[in-house]
């Protein structure tokens, strides 16, 4: 079967998503064009806003590695880049997005004086400045910019961001401690990009641009609270083809928090008109679990064909729950307040309910309870173990707590061919058939889903 | 103890069942407490008389039950280790203490803690990076650590007491830095394998009866007459965890001497003794987070946190490296085997500038990966066999 060949017009893509989509590329367009003419860069893990508010706010060009990998591997050059990785000793179970940048940084380090390869898709990476590692998530994506050292003299800097235990959080101190924690690494972070950069901070423009990245957050999640709505609203594929300007801070975060607001109006319009995301009947609601296979995004139309909502997806990639950050005049306080509620936003909630793995687990049996979702799809990432290892605790605690059953479908990040999409379309139907029985099972449960 | 059997024998008893005596304690009363890596400061329960015990595998023991915890594509040390767990083996357990050590065992220790009831179970929190910010916070993770453990024992934990805790380990890690001295000379007066024996032994039994083995067996080591070869290759193991003895037999029974090694269940626990201080937090929050090497965490050059501009690279790797100099140059190291489980990341990356750094030193060196099965160690032995080789 070929997804791509009998694709049909199953979604109803939100219409304002797509300025959101031309955003991205024209910011990229952008940032390419500075970085051509030499402006320094600054290459980034996704740091969940911990080092992008405070690089934007200070005009750094960053480029983001992981997502060049994305752009390599979609292209079919990744495969290029982790053959070097491998012939340089770099063990061949690391991260996919690593292995990539490593092979990137040999060539273009040993082979190209420090050049951009002419392989290189979108117009390639130019030699950073400086690392910006994040030990939020997984170890990776401190450990990969350190081991670059073997190829590049740029200094990287770590910004910190606790994950305590659930209810080692709620210990009298813990928070205001994590809190002065964060806070301090950050006005260490600023002094040491002013050093290296010879330039100050604009304190009012670091201010701003805190508000604005705390104000599109809470679009987003009102975005997300319109979803629960029956039909859904937004698939999502439309959630991640505008997920990346709030994620990533691209362009001009005014015109990015307009077309948010954009995306929330046109949402908003289709629940008071009960308009569905899928053209016919909305038969299932899902959530789906982690990165999509990118390249085979088509999938989701067909699924949707048989009446599958994709209707929320994984903690990972959405705003932190809003926060009431009124009483909090320092801006450092105040992203380090709102960074840190990424990773323990959904704590209460899990202490509450007796879990223990409160951020990326957890979220799962809100999302389940509050949206209304009749299974998860589950896609854990072979060379991503951080993205994958809590999905046996969200299938455990998803079944215990709401009946909700799971459909594990294995994928990767670089490595396409580990999705199958023929294999899972056989799974759709008695996949169906499990949900249908575990709706029976929750309504003698109790709930009303 | 309960049984007659001195020395390297003990220790042999005690490696091949290792729970019995920890269970032999809690039926004498006193709490048994886990921990399944070397960062949680054991000192805090040895000062109120808890026995910590350390969680480790089974690489002999198929993995049945952490399938519904844990992806396959995941640490098979620490799948194993809560397979053990979720099948009962740690039931005798009263407590659990898990640490943000790396992300394998950060995100196990949410899924041990659900999937895995003790009376008592406490996570800490770890920074990344080593600076007097990061050991704040951190000695504010063992302050709520302290308070937690207070309650479960139902005692004080007062700073005298600690500091007495931190005493008799400091103690036990002279004794075992005396144990590798015996390991200096050609040949070393005890093998690679059986040093692991007595370390996974200590990691068994409470701090006073380990530094009581520990005498036992320095005695008789210095005592015996030397089992090993002179003249073979001296290695140096580098890695994540061996806590098998069967892997340092293959590389010795290969025809070397594994004479020192940078390892879990090896040095790295006791290669430097916790400053005394006013406060002892201060002094355990110092040397678990920086005086521990493990991958896990962010070392870098004096300074660079500071603002550096440019990476020197080879400074950088004598910051995070140099104290494998020492060591190949105290114990005439002439070959190093790097050697990791598959999906141990934080060694994983590590791979090729601890590589770089040992051939800067002259010094050949191989990887070795495995899946912490038996069955994956028998193809290493060619590996072993051909660097040996090369040795000459």
């Amino acid at each position: 079967m070929s997804v791509k060949e009998e694709k049909k017009h199953t979604i109803n893509r939100l219409k304002t998503m797509y300025p959101l989509r031309a955003h991205v590329d024209e910011s990229y367009r952008k940032s390419l064009e500075a970085t051509k003419e030499g402006r320094p860069t600054v290459w980034s893990m996704l740091a969940w806003w911990e080092g992008d508010v405070i690089l934007k706010a200070m005009d750094i060009e960053v480029v983001y590695p992981e997502n060049y990998a994305t752009v390599c591997a979609t292209q079919g050059i990744a495969q290029s880049f982790l053959d070097r990785a491998d012939a340089d000793g770099f063990p061949t179970h690391l991260c996919g997005y690593s292995r990539n940048t490593f092979g990137y940084a040999s060539r273009m380090m040993k082979e190209m004086n420090g050049e951009i390869p002419p392989e290189a898709p979108m117009g390639g990476m130019p030699k950073p400045v400086l690392l910006v590692a994040s030990n939020v998530v997984c170890d990776a994506r401190y450990k990969w910019f350190q081991a670059l050292g073997s190829y590049m003299d740029t200094p990287v800097w770590v910004l910190e961001m606790p994950t305590p235990g659930v209810k080692e959080y709620f210990m009298e101190g813990a928070n205001d401690r994590y809190v002065k924690f964060i806070s301090r690494e950050l006005t260490e972070f600023i002094a040491y990009l002013e050093r290296l950069f010879d330039k100050k901070m604009d304190w009012d423009k670091l201010d701003e641009t805190v508000r604005l990245t705390e104000e599109i957050g809470r679009v987003w999640h009102n975005i997300n609270e319109l979803r629960k709505a029956r039909p859904c609203p937004m698939h999502s594929r439309d959630f991640w083809s505008s997920m990346v300007p709030g994620l990533f801070l691209m362009g001009d975060l005014k015109e990015t928090l307009k077309l948010y607001q954009d995306l929330y109006d046109e949402v908003k319009e289709r629940v008071d008109n009960g308009i569905s995301s899928i053209v016919g009947e909305e038969k299932y609601r899902l959530m789906f679990s982690e990165l999509p296979p990118w390249h085979t995004l088509g999938i989701f139309d067909k699924l949707a064909e048989r009446g599958w909502n994709f209707v929320m997806e994984s903690w990972t990639y959405h705003p932190p729950i809003p926060l009431d950050l009124d009483g909090v005049s320092n801006p450092i306080e105040r992203l380090a307040r709102f960074c840190f509620q990424y990773n323990i936003g959904f704590y209460a909630g899990a202490y509450e309910d007796g879990e223990t793995y409160g951020y990326q687990a957890y979220p799962h049996l809100v999302y389940a309870r509050d949206w209304r979702v009749d299974g998860a799809f589950l896609h854990p990432l072979v060379t991503c173990r951080s993205a994958s290892t809590h999905l046996p605790y969200a299938r455990d605690m998803l079944m215990r707590k709401l009946s909700v059953p799971s459909l594990m479908i294995e994928g990767d990040i670089v490595d396409l061919r580990l999705f199958d999409p023929v294999d899972t379309m056989n799974k759709a139907e008695p996949f169906e058939e499990t949900m249908n029985h575990y709706r029976q099972v929750r309504k003698e449960r109790g709930f009303d889903w | 103890m309960s049984n007659d059997s001195h020395g390297l024998a003990r220790a042999r008893e005690i490696y091949k069942d290792r729970t019995r005596r920890a269970k032999e304690l809690k039926l004498s009363g006193r709490k048994v407490v886990g921990y399944m890596c070397i960062y949680p400061p054991l000192e805090m329960m040895t000062a109120l008389d808890l026995v910590p015990y350390r969680v480790l595998g089974d690489m002999r023991e198929a993995i049945t039950e952490a399938d519904r915890g844990l992806p396959v594509a995941f640490c098979p040390f620490v799948r194993s280790c809560l397979d053990l767990g979720m099948k009962g083996e740690y039931d005798f357990l009263d407590g659990m203490v898990a640490t943000h050590s790396c992300d394998a065992i950060e995100k196990t220790a949410h899924v041990w803690e659900r999937a895995v009831s003790h009376p008592y179970f406490h996570f800490i929190e770890i920074p990344t990076k080593v600076n007097a910010r990061a050991e704040e916070v951190f000695k504010g993770e063992l302050e709520s650590f302290r308070k937690t453990l207070e309650v479960f024992a139902g005692q004080e934990l007062t700073s005298e007491k600690l500091k007495k805790a931190v005493e008799i380990h400091n103690e036990q890690r002279a004794l075992v830095r005396e144990l590798y001295g015996l390991r200096k000379p050609d040949p070393p007066a005890i093998s690679g394998s059986e040093t692991l024996v007595v370390l996974k032994t200590l990691m068994s039994v409470p701090v006073d009866e380990g530094n009581e083995l520990l005498r036992e067996v320095l005695s008789e080591v210095k005592g015996r007459r030397n089992p090993l070869k002179k003249d073979s290759p001296r290695l140096l193991v580098w890695g994540s965890i061996v806590d098998d003895a069967s892997l340092i037999e293959l590389i010795e029974n290969a025809g070397s001497n594994v004479v020192v090694d940078d390892t879990c269940v090896g040095t790295r626990a006791f290669w430097k003794d916790v400053k005394a201080t006013d406060d002892p937090l201060d002094g355990l929050a110092h040397h678990y987070l920086a005086d521990i090497k493990c991958s896990r965490t962010f070392f870098e050059a004096e300074g660079s946190d500071r603002g550096e501009a440019v990476k020197d690279y080879a400074l950088d790797l004598e910051s995070r490296f140099g104290y494998l100099k020492d060591m190949a140059e105290g114990w005439k190291v002439n070959g190093v085997i790097l050697q990791s489980v598959k999906y141990c990341d934080t060694h994983g990356f590590d791979v090729p500038d601890v590589r770089n750094y040992v051939t800067s030193l002259g010094l050949p060196s191989t990887y070795l990966e495995h899946d912490y099965t038996e069955g994956s160690l028998a193809p290493l032995k060619t590996r072993v066999q051909g660097f040996l080789e090369m040795l000459g």
